[in-house]
């Protein structure tokens, strides 16, 4: 890993800027993980960048997909501004799925920026330096789940070289996205639970409790009474693949994934790449 | 001569003159040709006939055309010997087949295209190898000589000694009748993905399995062959030729109604995988593949240009091929089986393994992969590992016979309203047969919005819903057919 040629957050690098910049005072988390999560995993991003940002917090991540993603998504939910910290120019949107997301972050007072000339396409060495950045521009940097080597790592430990607090969600002790989370809480890493735990370290609550994450008010869609028979077979965190249900309930698998797309086009579901789960916002209408 | 599946007789006309003993072949011939002149001296010889110590010119007419291969050796021996006799061959006549030094007859490849070519051009009676007679008489109207030297021939001719017409006993195709080697009976779980196939046998819909390593995409893909209604007699005519020309048909089963299966490496080469060679172009494994199954494995390992060369054959169901000698048509109406993993390493997305790929390489991985290719794919199913230990007890489903009944059925009332399977349906005729209830419309144009489909996509969505409605027995397009089409995509690919 190539070491980044800046220590000190003073020497940020220069950003160009799309959308508000700086955003309002006011804390910065950063959210980082796996671009390939687990639903759980991108549940408990989506979950935290909402709540941070219901209590004020600008959440910051790296516009990539799975777990950055799945916060910036929270935290548009949560009703404040999500900084997008690029490892491309600001006009070169990547993915480029994401550009409905870049979108939504700007028309909601949030900011795209990148240390990186516009036009500057996605370079592998790129964005090592990126996620200097992104730990240089935050107080508190959260991970959650990242495999053994993963990128959110390099954050972390640009983290920990700025004197910033790294703080980590625990995973299933099953899953290989849970190694590199479950390292950084051993090498001591504080651990996350809820928002209020990154609260806490921010100074901004003073008791921590350890309730798990509040099941997601979202979750009680309302919908014609014929779907949520396979609704209420489905969980927010673990995918289901359409078989798995159609056994389940004893249903022709071809029906099964019918219904499950038409849950689908309602918002009320949503398919990963090993399955179904709940959409924590269900109903909301998402592109 | 063959180009292709395109027939051009030769005539060959022998005349001996007074003068130096001497044997001359003209009429453009190759190398390959000229070499004649040796087997069919020593053949005559060695038959115990005469050949003429005179002045010898062999003719090949038209003689602006180039001749190739040893097909003409027996022709040639035969004009020599009636010449001797002074005796013409019978019209609507023709010769076929390479000499041994012995004389006898043997094998060439491309009987059976010759044969049926002859017959349309008028010829009544064909003198084939013994060995490819089989081949050769499944031509109706055709009566063959099967030959298995040129003494026998040439007494055939002469009238000394006849050679029974070779005639097959039941020249049906036959399928394979005993246990599929492959039967969906054996495949545990994956429910999702064997009624996938059952739409794509039902339909002709190409099909994209996507999952880790082991979770038995090749397993699923060979089923395919088994739940696929048998041959025709006029498909499996088609078939026979192609491996005819090839060189590969059984002499004891000429015509196999048995639906082809190829799985050709990922190193194949563009002209391996659609066809080509010097000359004419030989047919590639797309076209050894007509009305059967074409499986590549590992789709992004395949070269992009042998990738790309598949999207005619995709659209029309033919290859054309050109080459230095002219350019030639072969068939290719295959149903694509296309496996992959989700990354380079195989294991992003699995419950136990982590994957290990950068993020380059695996947006590489899919940038291969995605495109106008992955456009003509009209069913894409994720397949999931089972774990052996679970392995045992997942439920098996229903064997082969029973889906290929639901198979047969739903592609009977596809043939009976339109002549062609749902897949082959041109938009102009999707929207006049295959009409959608406002529901379904409504919720097709919804999903197109909502997910930005394009029209391509819209109209393989559309094509999937009319073939899961004929698996139905449902004359219109219900919210439920296109719901269950929808299904069929994957995550990463965008429709």
């Amino acid at each position: 890993m190539p070491a980044p040629a800046v220590k000190t957050t003073d020497d940020l690098p220069d950003l160009r800027t799309r959308g508000r910049w700086p955003p309002p005072e006011g804390p910065r988390v950063a959210i980082v993980g796996s671009r390939l999560p687990s639903p759980y995993g991108e549940a408990v991003a989506e979950q935290l960048g909402a709540d941070l940002a219901r209590a004020g917090v600008t959440v910051i991540s790296g516009l990539a997909l799975g777990i950055d993603a799945a916060a910036h998504r929270g935290a548009l939910v949560g009703g404040w501004v999500t900084v997008a910290v690029m490892g491309t120019g600001v006009d070169v949107v990547y993915p480029a799925a994401h550009t409905k997301l870049a979108e939504d972050i700007l028309a909601a007072g949030g900011a795209l920026v990148s240390q990186f000339p516009d036009g500057t396409a996605p370079r592998r060495h790129n964005f090592p330096a990126r996620n200097w950045t992104m730990a240089a521009l935050s107080d508190v940097v959260v991970v959650v789940e990242a495999a053994e080597r993963s990128g959110a790592l390099i954050t972390a430990e640009a983290a920990l070289d700025l004197h910033k607090e790294v703080m980590a969600v625990p995973g299933s002790v099953f899953s290989p996205l849970s190694v590199g989370t479950h390292q950084l809480i051993r090498d001591g890493a504080g651990l996350v639970q809820n928002a209020r735990d990154v609260l806490a370290a921010l100074g901004l609550v003073n008791e921590v409790l350890d309730d798990p994450l509040s099941p997601p008010k979202g979750l009680g869609v309302t919908l014609s009474p014929g779907r949520d028979g396979i609704l209420s077979h489905l969980s927010d965190v673990l995918a289901l693949s359409a078989a798995d249900i159609a056994r389940k309930l004893q249903l022709p698998v071809a029906e099964v994934l019918g219904r499950l797309t038409a849950l689908e086009l309602d918002g009320a579901v949503r398919r990963h790449h090993d399955g179904y789960v709940r959409a924590l916002h269900g109903g909301r209408k998402r592109a | 001569m063959l180009a292709g599946l395109d027939v051009r007789p030769v005539e060959v006309q022998a005349d001996r003159a007074n003068g130096t003993p001497k044997f001359l072949l003209v009429g453009l011939a190759a190398t390959s040709v000229k070499e004649a002149r040796e087997r069919v001296r020593s053949a005559i010889k060695n038959s115990g006939l005469e050949f003429p110590p005179q002045r010898l010119t062999v003719n090949l007419a038209p003689a602006e055309m180039r001749k190739q291969g040893s097909a003409l050796d027996l022709p040639i021996a035969v004009a020599i010997a009636l010449a001797g006799a002074r005796k013409k061959a019978p019209p609507g006549t023709a010769f076929i087949g390479e000499l041994a030094l012995d004389g006898a007859v043997r094998h060439v490849d491309g009987v059976l295209v010759a044969a049926l070519g002859l017959r349309k051009l008028g010829f009544e009676r064909i003198y084939v190898p013994a060995a490819d007679a089989a081949e050769a008489a499944l031509v109706d109207g055709l009566t063959v000589i099967p030959c298995a030297s040129l003494k026998a021939v040439v007494d055939h001719l002469v009238g000394t000694e006849l050679i029974e017409p070779h005639v097959n006993g039941g020249s049906r195709p036959k399928a394979e009748t005993g246990a599929l080697e492959h039967d969906l009976a054996e495949v545990h779980g994956q429910e999702e993905a064997r009624r996938a196939l059952e739409v794509a046998a039902a339909g002709g819909h190409h099909i994209l399995f996507s999952g880790p390593p082991g979770a038995g995409k090749t397993m699923l893909a060979r089923c395919l062959p088994g739940i696929l209604p048998p041959l025709e007699l006029a498909e499996a005519l088609e078939v026979a030729q192609v491996r005819s020309l090839l060189g590969d048909i059984a002499a004891n089963r000429p015509l196999d109604g048995t639906r082809p299966f190829r799985a050709p490496h990922q190193g194949v080469s563009t002209a391996g995988l659609i066809g080509g060679g010097s000359g004419f172009a030989m047919p590639g494994e797309i076209s050894r593949a007509h009305h059967g199954v074409l499986f590549l494995d590992e789709l992004a390992e395949f070269q992009s240009p042998a990738l790309q060369a598949l999207r005619q054959p995709l659209e029309t169901g033919r290859i054309t091929i050109t080459r230095s000698a002219g350019s030639v048509l072969y068939p290719a109406r295959f149903t694509l089986v296309a496996a992959t993993n989700p990354c380079p390493c195989g294991w992003a997305g699995d419950s136990v393994r982590s994957c290990r790929c950068a993020p380059a390489a695996i947006d590489s991985y899919h940038r291969r992969l995605s495109g106008p290719l992955l456009d003509r794919i009209d069913l894409k199913v994720g397949v999931r590992r089972v774990k052996l230990e679970t392995l045992a007890n997942e439920p098996t489903g229903e064997g082969s016979a029973a889906v290929r009944e639901r198979v047969v059925e739903a592609r009977r009332r596809q043939l009976d309203r339109q002549g062609c399977l749902n897949a082959q349906l041109k938009p102009a005729r999707l929207r006049q047969l295959a009409g959608l209830e406002p529901a379904s419309r409504r919720t097709l144009e919804r999903w197109a919005d909502q997910r930005g489909l394009s029209a391509r996509g819209f109209h393989r969505a559309w094509r999937v819903a009319r073939t899961s409605a004929d698996l139905d027995g449902a004359e219109q397009i219900g919210e439920r057919h296109i719901l269950e089409a929808l299904g069929y995509r994957l995550q990463d690919v965008a429709a």
